[in-house]
């Protein structure tokens, strides 16, 4: 499993000096003062010269303070490992390097709704993108790593196309959910960061597969079946920034050469934002719930309150982000408009699921990431939140539909790496690693920073 | 969105805000509602899809496993005479 | 006067319902937990499929519409006993829909039978609230009646009735069957929750029934409301504010799939009162006091379960006592099932006879020789003993049976042969 994977190997391969690790760790916390891809840096990191890996807060390592970026976890500390973490120990050969920066429980795009938001890679004054924020970042300042991390609605795709590395998330149900702290269980997914597809693929392989704990895990068989056709979606790319769409269309030119391009109109895929974030929203609300300052995390200090005044106090420690999505998921589940949203929205998910499953037997759909320049985080904070959902339009469709993605850069505009994001059919993740792995024959990304380089 | 129904949903939800964090709320709430409202324009007689992909269903065997780490559950906890400490009844 | 039910039942598993902490109750509190049944952040329910059958014998014996495919919700409050501050439960999706519980002369109707997890316990020391987790996640059986329930007699009968079939299927009822009802006099239905044990139910209907009549009387509202039920007092008072449907904001549970009940086995059960019937019907005693003295098991009632359309309910039981007595250790159904028959042919079962059968040996069955002269004369002689026999067989001719069955036994006569001689001798005198 180890042998042909050129950085691991390389990793392993190569003489480190006895002080590799420890150096490394005096970077990377110099490092994060400037752009904080870690919550917590793991001080044990190196064992047996073993190849680091992260994780995303909202997956719980047993031993370690696991918050989702919330105030609401502070000092919580899991029992028990995540089953993906659990493989990843199981392995052998990765040491645990620490838990990512991220947007409280997964709420958001930009990376911002966080008390220290994680900066971009390749500007400190610009987003890393959401809610992976720190993954991004940490895959694209660390040589040598591989960043485990999650996607609800675009949170591994984003981030990872706004920082320059490949963001790879699995078909829901590939990889157990067992230890993730939920944002909305029926789309949330684990996934892989990495500098190169061949790396995402390889921990793909170590985490992904049946588990007794999650029964929405599946043991369906994952397929390497090319598509020899790209298709945009005419409806997704109307809104897109000219610059975007002209660097895109390069991208387009180029694969010319090996695939068929075409753009087809999928009219239902231009109504995927608004089920999306209603049954988000709604399943959050019931996720969010549990957190009332007397269980685990943030312990509220006054046991005298009547218990509903004191769930009350204790959960002004959320963000308003989070209130506001508590609030409109409890909304929707009132039973007097549950049929009007909630049901509605799990029709609409069944039909965009179905329009999406027809096209994508027949090729690939390619798009950008993200519709517009990587904004700064100045820009960003001045947006609304129906102008920040309007930001997923291209990652919500596979995400609502548990279709495996990956980004990919492809270049970079004015000195802002842009990605690009493929789609294919449920199961059939191994084609997508195929697709870039060609990709990175004909390019690569050059980083800023290369912490641990050897 | 009325100041009566955010009444309701911070109080179902256990959350409160202040007077002017209130407004804020509401008028968010209020444009995201209509945002959402554009949902009543897709026509569709499809099922309700619960998971995107066909999963299909596992029965744990009923045995015992007890789990090794209990002690590490209660740490950090108040605890008294081995019970947890909970908020006034 | 209307009354309905919602009866909470724990089921008999060995684990819990959705992690594998056991599923017992130990004796020192928070030792039986685990992440799934503290909710933990991260943890996910994995469905007990013991418990699923343990609901579906019971949703079979209600005589519900038992759904192909069962899926669950989560209802959204909050209190300290609620881990996950949602419980997961059942709506559309229930095991059991539609079914009926019979009591004397009447049917009363099952709405719906649910599988949901139960809440931890609290108790209350001083100014403290304590938590002990280790009931958190216990698997329950909800049954929901409709308001069929018209006296107190009926809801009396009901529970009595429901305790036997769940005794029968496993359930401790050790552990108090625990209910909430619905009791109107009115339109207005008012909740009584929690209360425990037939006569705190029963004790709770009267009070509540009073206090309806009482305020109609005095021409005053009767209130929509939840009330509790006060041991000590007898009596029930009001409570919290009811959260309404509104507020539970149920929906899907998107942790779990929706699972088939095809090919899940489950245990059938024996109506416990259709067994008393029988028996009093052979021996002329009153059926209540056969239920009463007959103290039948478990594995009794699993016998009669399966053997009952081909042997007498009394035959069966004589047979396991016979069993019992000479070889506890048996429990091949073969076996038993050799004895039962024997016993349904009226012959008398002896030691040998029931170590041959569990020994797997063919089974020999000594009877006297004994000439049909003689056999005249022993029945000749039982008679005279017995001349209530006589009587009781002019009044009910299948006395015969058991005259034959008796001489029989005592003489260790084959009892075809006792049989023709007791018909001719009977008819002889019964004529005269």
């Amino acid at each position: 499993m180890w042998c042909n994977v050129e950085s691991i190997k390389e990793f392993i391969n190569a003489e480190k000096p006895s002080d590799y690790y420890e150096r490394l760790l005096a970077e990377l916390s110099a490092l994060n003062r400037e752009y904080h891809p870690f919550n917590l840096i793991n001080e044990g990191l190196g064992k047996h010269g073993a190849f680091p890996f992260s994780t995303k807060a909202n997956i719980c390592v047993k031993g370690f303070e696991t918050t989702a970026g919330s105030k609401m976890l502070k000092d919580y500390i899991p029992p028990f490992n995540a089953t993906a973490v659990e493989r990843m120990f199981g392995a052998g050969h990765f040491t645990f390097m620490g838990e990512t920066n991220m947007d409280e429980f997964g709420f958001g795009t930009f990376g911002l709704n966080t008390e220290t938001p994680a900066r971009n890679a390749f500007d400190s004054d610009f987003v890393a993108g959401g809610s992976s924020s720190g993954a991004a970042v940490a895959t694209a300042t660390l040589k040598y790593h591989v960043a485990i991390a999650e996607s609800t609605g675009g949170s591994i795709a984003t981030p990872a196309a706004l920082n320059g590395v490949v963001g790879f998330t699995p078909t829901y149900g590939a990889v157990s959910r067992y230890g993730l702290i939920d944002y909305a269980n029926s789309l949330d997914k684990i996934g892989v960061m990495s500098r190169s597809s061949a790396d995402s693929r390889l921990v793909f392989d170590v985490i992904r597969g049946i588990d007794k704990y999650d029964t929405t895990c599946s043991a369906a068989e994952i397929t390497c079946s090319g598509r020899s056709t790209l298709f945009t979606v005419k409806e997704l790319m109307e809104h897109t920034d000219p610059a975007i769409k002209s660097e895109f269309g390069r991208l387009l030119d180029k694969l010319g050469r090996d695939y068929e391009i075409r753009e087809i109109s999928v009219e239902a895929l231009s109504k995927a934002i608004e089920p999306y974030y209603i049954i988000a929203m709604a399943e959050a609300s019931t996720n969010l719930a549990k957190y009332n300052g007397y269980k685990y995390g943030f312990q509220y200090p006054e046991t005298n309150l009547k218990y509903n005044d004191f769930f009350t106090e204790a959960r002004s420690e959320f963000g308003m982000e989070a209130k506001r999505r508590i609030i409109l998921g409890t909304f929707i589940r009132s039973e007097s408009v549950k049929e009007k949203y909630y049901t509605k929205a799990l029709s609409v998910r069944g039909m965009i699921i179905r329009e999406m499953s027809k096209v994508l037997r027949d090729g690939y759909i390619i798009s950008p990431a993200l519709p517009i320049p990587t904004p700064k985080v100045s820009e960003a904070e001045r947006l609304s939140p129906t102008q920040n959902y309007a930001m997923d339009i291209f990652t919500i469709p596979p995400n609502l539909g548990g279709f495996p993605h990956i980004t990919f850069p492809y270049g970079k505009k004015s000195g802002m790496p842009i990605g690009a994001q493929l789609i294919t059919s449920q199961f059939n993740d191994y084609s997508l690693f195929e697709f870039v792995e060609k990709w990175e024959e004909g390019f690569s990304m050059q980083y800023r920073h290369n912490l641990g380089s050897i | 969105m009325e100041e009566k129904e955010l009444e309701r949903l911070l109080k179902t939800s256990r959350l409160k805000a202040s007077e002017s964090e209130k407004k804020l709320i509401r008028a968010d709430v209020s444009e995201i509602i209509s945002f959402f409202d554009r949902i009543s324009l897709v026509d569709t007689e499809e099922k309700p899809a619960y998971h995107p992909t066909d999963v299909q269903s596992r029965l744990r065997e009923d045995e015992v496993l007890p789990f090794q780490d209990v002690e590490l559950m209660k740490k950090g906890r108040k605890m008294h005479n081995g019970y947890f400490v909970g908020p006034r009844l | 006067m209307k009354i309905g039910l919602e009866v909470h039942v724990a089921l008999p598993t060995k684990s819990k319902l959705f992690c594998s902490c056991s599923n017992g109750e130990p004796e020192l509190p928070n030792t039986n937990i685990c992440p799934i049944c503290m909710g933990f952040p991260g943890s996910k329910p994995m469905l007990n499929k013991g418990a699923v059958s343990s609901a579906l014998g019971i949703a079979k014996a209600l005589k519900c519409r038992v759904s192909g495919s069962i899926s669950f919700v989560r209802k959204v409050y909050f209190y300290p006993d609620l881990p996950k501050s949602y419980q997961i439960t059942q709506m559309e999706g229930a095991i059991g829909h539609g079914g009926s519980l019979e009591i004397e002369g009447k049917s009363i109707r099952i709405r719906r039978i649910q599988i949901e997890e139960d809440p931890a316990q609290l108790i209350r020391e001083g100014a403290l609230t304590l938590i002990d987790f280790n009931r958190s996640g216990t698997p329950l059986v909800e049954i929901v009646t409709e308001p069929d329930i018209n006296s107190e007699e009926e809801l009396r009968s009901f529970i009595a009735n429901l305790r036997s079939i769940l005794y029968y299927l496993g359930v401790d009822i050790n552990r108090e069957i625990k209910a909430d009802l619905n009791i109107s006099i009115s339109e207005v239905r008012v909740e009584v929750k929690n209360v425990t044990g037939i006569k705190s139910l029963t004790e709770a209907a009267k009070f509540e029934i009073m206090r309806q009549e009482e305020l109609l009387k005095n021409k005053m509202e009767i209130a929509r409301e939840t009330r509790g039920y006060n041991e000590k007092s007898r009596s029930t008072e009001s409570l919290r504010e009811k959260e309404t449907d509104e507020e539970y904001g149920y929906i899907y549970e998107p942790d779990l799939t929706s699972f088939g009940t095809e090919g899940i086995p489950f245990s059938e059960a024996v109506f416990i009162s259709v067994v008393s019937k029988e028996l009093a019907e052979g021996t002329g005693v009153n059926s209540k006091t056969i239920s009463e003295m007959t103290m039948l098991d478990r594995h009794t009632l699993s016998i009669i379960s399966r053997l009952k359309e081909r042997y007498s309910v009394r035959s069966i039981i004589h047979g396991i006592q016979r069993m019992k007595k000479y070889a506890p250790e048996e429990e091949s159904e073969a076996a038993i099932e050799k004895i039962i028959r024997l016993v349904e042919e009226g012959k008398e079962v002896t030691k040998e006879m029931v170590l041959d059968a569990a020994a797997g040996r063919k089974i020999s069955v000594n009877y006297s020789a004994v000439g049909s002269e003689e056999i005249a004369d022993m029945v000749e002689k039982f008679l005279k003993e017995n001349p209530e026999m006589l009587s009781e067989y002019r009044k009910n001719r299948k006395t015969a049976n058991l005259i034959i069955s008796r001489i029989a036994t005592e003489n260790r006569l084959n009892p075809k042969d006792v049989a023709k001689k007791v018909g001719e001798l009977l008819d002889r005198y019964a004529s005269s």
